[in-house]
């Protein structure tokens, strides 16, 4: 196909826009969006795809317009799809079998009555909090097709870019965006261009900018599912920083885990060449770029710079001393910008609105310093004990309170909460007295974690302190490269003080032996992961520290977590004596008669839950 | 980074100036500033693995701790290696690594200059740091990159590929030298090795080496087979050590033609093969040394420092010097080599002077033959040095039958008594005899010398022109002419050296006119002649198919001119007429 130019890009718009029009006359009636990202699939998205795909086939009359869409954000309520008839208000449906499709279509789409049962309220909370920026597109964009993008505007930014502003210009903006590097960071994105491309000019050397998208944090998420729904979000993004930095090739670091990512990403980078908005001369102008894929083996080490760098060069990833900064020394030694996936799709959004509307959003001043504020919005994957479970957008300075109980719609179960962990296994955990701290780079750093990718999981109050911040400190004793003393001997010896705290053989020396270590590896680590890694340590300490000494004195775990630190116990008060749980223990540990209250018999509990969690009036408990 | 950009900076107080980036650590030692680091090696890359060598960096309010071994000198910052906050976090670093490696001696020790002699974290037991010094040093140096990592975190080690005796490595044993916790030891493998084995194989050689102690002039070879360089193409430490710039790779031998009027030959001598006579062990039995071996031992830059010492270690309490192996013997070289039993005298002496040894000579006939010599042999005596007259019959091990066993026994006959004797010694030297060299031939063909039976270059007369020999122009002197000790080869290479500046001050040759001639009109070209000359001095010329006389070659011998068939050569001045009219003119009787 004939390379685009620039008025070609409203061309395409108008078409597509007309081409997938809703109206009485128009092409379609009505459109189904079903959401098919990596979480949708696995819920069952795919048979749900198929169900309506027969109704759409069945019923040509109806002219139904089926739009196959990325992630939905909602991970609880999946599969979902969004259904839009003309002259109605659109409607989400979730939690969805295949076996509805037929009632929606039929009542939903044939006769305009919205199936009450299946929707979700008009007012969700899940939705209306939130602020899309970098999810702009989500139910818009088809990943597939890449005009369906152009019509949301996409590339416009480019094209503005390529045809009216210069890479000074540009670096301007976005350094006036107050855009901070949303991988973990936040270094000031526009400060990074600015010096690689000064870095690249003042050598005469190329410039390279990379994409990183090697997320490896246990709960996390955010770049799978950009990449899956918007891949030319991140493509656009890649491009007007290279027209910035002034590089020719940019790289793509995915983790070979992301097997539909990649696919899209591939599929969209072909589009974007057919298209020529990559290769030689982009769009018609003198700019030339293009980006390979380079696949990650899965190491989380590698979403460290310099180690990232290194697998791209071919070598074991493993991280460098960073006294020299990639900017100017990076891939291959030549001055090279590596930015988050999230990073770059907020780029095209910035130049297209103007850094003045970006700086709105979001919190602190950064006129004068690029460190001032956090801007914009930041993506987390929810997880854990919360009702709502997702992929959410939110703008910065909201506070943890409003993300968990508003939009994640509390605990579940009637629990209570304990703590959230925010930024991946290297950040802290924070109690329910910060629960109004306001999300932003500054303000989780001082309270001892930090903003990381954007993982964010809560525990409820069965959560055992101790024994998740061993979980973390083994993940990363696991990921850690081990080529620093501190951080890997120091994980080491962290994880074993931790292994004989849960088990009981816990010493008072051991909270000053794990303070010890942590300050180690903070000062003298070599890289990021090393340097982060005592964090859920430290602030586990910090906050729950009455939770390590009940485990070190009085060999107990008050979560009910470390099997050697707890008993079970039933409440006679309470029991009913129905005997479901003497009926499913597998030791036949527990006796007792109908309408009597139960006995354990503690030598042959071997604390598989399995009754705690059967019996419905709470008469068991762990002691 | 400007290659050339100087900054200022300071070092515990004291103010450096540097290339912009300069390690740190490498500042500090310009200054006589220490900073431990176990990871660092300065022929490698900067790793930065061990974090021992973090010292603390201050820039204004700013301060940090930064490895010293790659953190880049910049303007303007002040580098404190010794501070509380240093120790602490050393302190902290090798209590680590004592937990990882309690028993590797070099991290005790590092460990309880800082004060830590226990670790509270869980140990490990394992005598390998990860400090990746090896595996840089293959890669990075060497260049065979036959070891390197595996696994990750606290799996990660140092291992050959898929754990295999790796192919590429040549054995160079420099992982061994830079690994700082002893954990790779080479096995003594490389005396196999091709190209390892010297002349003398008293101890670890290295592949750059000065040949022998009096090498003239005294400068290193480096043997293309050993070298690192020569294997992989990397290393070349030896070019980065070496100030003045002066190992070049890249040199090749080649011939050189050098165009001379006289020369003087001075090819010396070969030592006799003491393996010869297997009776006396040399190469069977432990101890048993040549005397150029014991020479190597004695020099005090050499294997052991001087010392006298026994291939276990230890001092030999008993040293038997056997004289005359292979000379003034009717199976091997009948002649005397004139210099051992004064080298062996010396030996003795040398014992004497550095050991507590017992020492025996055994002689056939004690020459003591130059100025001061007999002297010294009475002062050896003096020094209680036991002699014995006979020639040794046999050296073996003492069995478990003998009071002496495991040492070495001496066999002989001891003239002087007429008694049989057997002497356990600890140790043998053997004065191996003087020979010529091996190639001493291919020098006679060269230069058309003589030789005598023994061997050794003929002069042209012993008495009246001892360092000339047959050859004009060709001169001889030192012990390619016959065995002779250091006063005498001086003597007579000086004398050459005289001889040879007479000539040349004379300007110009004087050729007895003496000469033969062949007439180029009746040679046949049957080259008989040739072969006869015993001056090489008559050429054949193939493109007129005659032979020629070298006149200035030509002794005026007449072999030719007796031996031509077709009477072509003639003798001027003695011409075959002229001659019968001598003879007839003395013939002649007037009556």
């Amino acid at each position: 196909m004939k390379k685009l130019t620039v008025e070609d890009l409203s061309r395409i718009k108008k078409k597509r826009l007309e081409e997938t029009a809703l109206g009485e006359a128009g092409p379609y009636r009505a459109r189904i969006i079903v959401h098919l990202g990596t979480c949708g699939l696995s819920a069952g998205a795919g048979a749900v795809l198929e169900a309506f795909e027969a109704q759409v086939a069945a019923h040509p009359q109806a002219k139904v317009h089926l739009r196959k869409c990325g992630c939905g954000g909602f991970c609880a309520r999946e599969p979902m799809a969004q259904v839009e008839v003309f002259g109605i208000e659109p409607v989400i449906y979730t939690d969805l079998k295949p076996k509805d499709a037929k009632q929606i279509f039929e009542e939903h789409v044939l006769k305009g009555k919205v199936v009450e049962a299946k929707r979700l309220p008009k007012e969700e909370p899940f939705f209306s909090r939130q602020h899309f920026i970098v999810l702009r597109n989500r139910g818009l964009v088809d990943p597939e097709n890449i005009e369906d993008y152009i019509a949301q505007d996409g590339y416009t930014a480019l094209a503005k870019v390529l045809t009216s502003m210069s890479p000074e210009q540009v670096i301007a903006e976005v350094k006036a965006s107050g855009l901070r590097g949303r991988g973990g960071g936040g270094f000031p994105t526009g400060v990074k261009w600015e010096t690689c491309r000064h870095a690249g000019e003042e050598r005469g050397e190329e410039r390279f900018v990379i994409c990183n998208a090697d997320e490896g944090d246990p709960g996390a998420y955010m770049d799978r599912s950009v990449i899956e729904s918007d891949p030319h979000a991140v493509i656009e993004g890649m491009i007007i920083g290279a027209y910035a930095i002034g590089a020719k090739q940019g790289y793509v670091y995915i983790r070979k885990e992301y097997p539909i990512a990649l696919e899209k990403l591939n599929l969209a980078l072909d589009q974007a060449r057919e298209y020529g908005l990559l290769g030689e001369k982009i769009l018609g102008t003198e700019f030339s770029f293009d980006i390979e894929v380079h696949r990650g083996a899965g190491a989380f080490v590698c979403g460290e710079s310099t180690a990232l760098m290194a697998s791209l060069e071919g070598r074991a990833g493993i991280p460098r001393a960073k006294y020299i900064h990639t900017v100017e020394y990076g891939l291959w030694n030549k001055p090279s910008c590596l930015n988050n996936v999230e990073t770059w799709a907020n780029v095209p959004v910035i130049i297209n609105k103007g850094a003045s509307w970006f700086t709105q959003i979001g919190t602190g001043d950064v006129t004068n310093n690029p460190w001032g504020g956090s801007k914009g919005t930041k993506v987390f994957s929810l997880t854990g004990k919360v009702k709502n479970t997702g992929l959410i957008e939110v703008p910065m300075g909201i506070t943890l309170r409003e993300i968990i109980f508003d939009i994640g719609g509390g605990i579940p179960n009637q629990k209570k909460f304990k703590t959230v962990q925010t930024g991946g296994p290297s950040g802290g955990f924070l109690p329910e007295s910060l629960l109004d701290l306001p999300v932003d780079f500054d303000s989780l750093t001082e309270a001892g974690s930090m903003m990381g990718s954007g993982g964010m999981i809560v525990g409820d109050e069965d959560t055992c302190m101790v024994d998740m911040a061993k979980y973390f400190i083994n993940f990363l004793l696991e990921e850690s490269c081990g080529k620093c003393v501190p951080c890997r001997e120091g994980l080491r010896s962290m994880h074993a003080i931790l292994e004989r705290i849960t088990h009981g053989q816990g010493k008072e020396s051991d909270l000053d032996a794990l303070m010890d270590l942590s300050k180690a590896m903070i000062q003298s680590s070599l890289c990021a992961l090393g340097q982060s890694a005592p964090n859920p340590v430290l602030t586990s300490i910090k906050y729950f520290r009455e939770e390590y000494e009940a485990h070190i004195r009085n060999h107990k775990c008050p979560a009910g977590v470390c099997p050697d630190l707890y008993e079970m116990t039933i409440i006679p008060e309470l029991c009913t004596g129905c005997m479901v749980c003497a009926r499913y223990c597998p030791t036949k540990a527990i006796a007792g008669e109908k309408q009597k209250p139960h006995q354990i018999d503690r030598s042959k509990c071997i604390k598989c839950n399995v009754c705690y969690s059967l019996c419905k009036f709470n008469a068991i408990k762990k002691i | 980074m400007d290659e050339k950009k100087i900054v200022t900076l300071k070092i515990d107080g004291h103010e450096v100036q540097a290339e912009r980036g300069t390690p740190i650590i490498k500042l500090a030692s310009k200054l006589g500033i220490y900073i431990p680091t176990l990871c660092h090696n300065d022929f490698v890359e900067p790793y930065g693995s061990c974090r021992v060598c973090s010292v603390e960096m201050r820039r204004g309010k700013r301060k940090r701790l930064v490895t010293a071994c790659n953190y880049p000198a910049q303007q303007g910052e002040e580098i404190y290696t010794d501070t509380e906050w240093v120790r602490e976090n050393r302190r902290l670093i090798l209590e680590l690594l004592l937990a990882r490696c309690p028993e590797v001696p070099v991290i005790k020790e590092m460990a309880a200059a800082y004060g830590v002699t226990d670790t509270r974290f869980e140990k490990l037991n394992s005598d390998c740091i990860n400090c990746g010094l090896c595996v840089r040093v293959c890669s990075e140096v060497v260049g065979a990159n036959a070891i390197g990592w595996a696994g990750r975190g606290v799996n990660r080690e140092v291992t050959t590929p898929f754990e295999l005796k790796p192919e590429a490595c040549i054995g160079c044993g420099a992982c061994a030298a830079v690994c700082p916790t002893g954990r790779i030891r080479v096995e003594p493998l490389w005396q196999t090795k091709e190209g390892e084995v010297r002349e003398f194989t008293l101890g670890p050689t290295s592949a750059i080496y000065i040949p022998t102690y009096q090498a003239v002039p005294k400068v290193p070879v480096i043997d293309r087979n050993a070298c690192i360089h020569f294997k992989t193409g990397g290393c070349q430490v030896c070019v980065r050590v070496c100030e003045p710039k002066a190992i070049d790779h890249n040199q090749e031998e080649r011939l050189e033609e050098v165009e001379v009027g006289q020369v003087l030959i001075t090819t010396g001598y070969d030592i006799f093969d003491p393996r010869e006579m297997k009776q006396y062990g040399y190469g069977i039995l432990d101890d048993v040394y040549s005397s150029l071996e014991m020479e190597y031992l004695f020099n005090s830059s050499g294997p052991t420092y001087g010392r006298v010492l026994m291939k276990n270690g230890q001092e030999p309490r008993s040293i038997g010097i056997i004289h005359c192996v292979g000379s003034r013997d009717v199976n091997h070289h009948p002649y005397c080599s004139r210099i051992c039993c004064m080298y062996a005298l010396k030996f003795a002496h040398l014992i004497k002077d550095r050991s507590t040894a017992d020492v025996y000579q055994f002689y056939i006939d004690m020459r003591a033959f130059g100025k001061g010599y007999e002297e010294f042999f009475t002062r050896i005596l003096d020094e209680g040095v036991n002699v014995i007259r006979g020639r040794v019959a046999e050296v073996v091990k003492a069995g478990p039958e003998k009071a002496a066993e495991g040492k070495l026994l001496i066999r002989c006959e001891d003239t002087l008594v007429h008694q049989f004797r057997e002497i356990p010694v600890d140790m043998v030297i053997l004065c191996s005899a003087v020979e010529p060299r091996k190639d001493a031939d291919r020098v006679q063909r060269l230069f058309t010398l003589s030789r005598s039976p023994d061997g050794f270059f003929l002069e042209k007369h012993p008495k009246l022109d001892p360092t000339a020999t047959p050859t004009d122009g060709v001169y001889i002197a030192g012990c390619c002419q016959g065995p002779k000790d250091i006063p005498d080869t001086v003597a007579q290479a000086s004398s050459a050296a005289a001889r040879i500046l007479a000539t040349i001050a004379k300007g110009v040759v004087e050729v007895a006119p003496i000469v033969a001639h062949i007439d180029p009109e009746v040679c046949a070209g049957c080259r008989l002649c040739l072969n006869l000359c015993p001056y090489g001095a008559i050429e054949y010329l193939e493109s007129e198919g005659v032979s020629r006389v070298n006149e200035a070659l030509c002794k005026g011998c007449g072999t030719c001119v007796s031996a031509c068939p077709s009477g072509a050569s003639t003798q001027r001045h003695f011409r075959d007429e002229q001659i019968f009219a001598e003879i007839e003119g003395i013939l002649f009787q007037p009556r």
